[in-house]
């Protein structure tokens, strides 16, 4: 493991960490579930990086299931939110 | 490991950690989905582009279908939570709200 693999790891451990902390703060619920959204695409990332470590292609096959699987999730709870009242404007 | 893969390795996560700043750092729910929406899918094309140069061209077609799936599908996710904040939050609603001028 080289020292730019390990400082890419750092990275994305940093990226996982902020959102990680909007995830528990946010105020919408559209934070929230943007934030697992960046903390599955830092996964994403490390995938490709732990092949490139490694000359490895066997879990590369696992990034478009999770990718396609994320949209899903995130297009489930904006439907979820859709259906909600928008509550009277205060003006 | 080769220095070219290793600048877009590094890109790629300079990218992200920028992504994840505008997550935490910004304002309005819009101004944060932005950042994070528009971002991510950059950071990890730029890294699938160092990591398709380390592992050669199977692994770097596999790299190509997924980034193209995360172009394809990301910015429709974003799209979708944009409607959701403004049907959910009226306190964020921008100055100029024509969606909002179209439903009412």
């Amino acid at each position: 493991m080289s020292v730019v693999v390990l400082v890419v790891y750092t990275g994305l451990l940093v990226a996982v960490g902020c959102a990680a902390v909007r995830l528990f703060q946010g105020p919408t619920l559209a934070d929230r579930v943007m934030a697992l959204d960046l903390m599955l695409i830092a996964f994403m990332t490390g995938i490709a990086v732990d092949a490139a470590d490694r000359q490895d292609t066997t879990f590369l096959n696992l990034l478009v299931v999770i990718a396609v699987i994320g949209f899903t999730a995130t297009l489930a709870v904006a439907t979820f939110m859709e259906r909600r009242e928008r509550p009277e404007d205060p003006s | 490991m080769n220095p070219v893969s290793s600048f877009f390795l590094l890109a790629g996560t300079a990218m992200i950690v920028l992504a994840a700043i505008g997550l935490i750092k910004l304002k309005t729910p819009y101004a944060r989905l932005h950042a994070a929406g528009k971002a991510s899918p950059v950071a990890f094309i730029l890294a699938g582009i160092g990591a398709a140069i380390e592992v050669g061209w199977a692994g770097a077609a596999q790299l190509i279908v997924a980034g193209g799936a995360l172009v394809v599908t990301l910015p429709i996710a974003v799209h979708l939570l944009f409607r959701a904040v403004h049907s959910t939050a009226p306190e964020h609603d921008p100055t100029l709200d024509e969606l909002g001028r179209d439903r009412a």
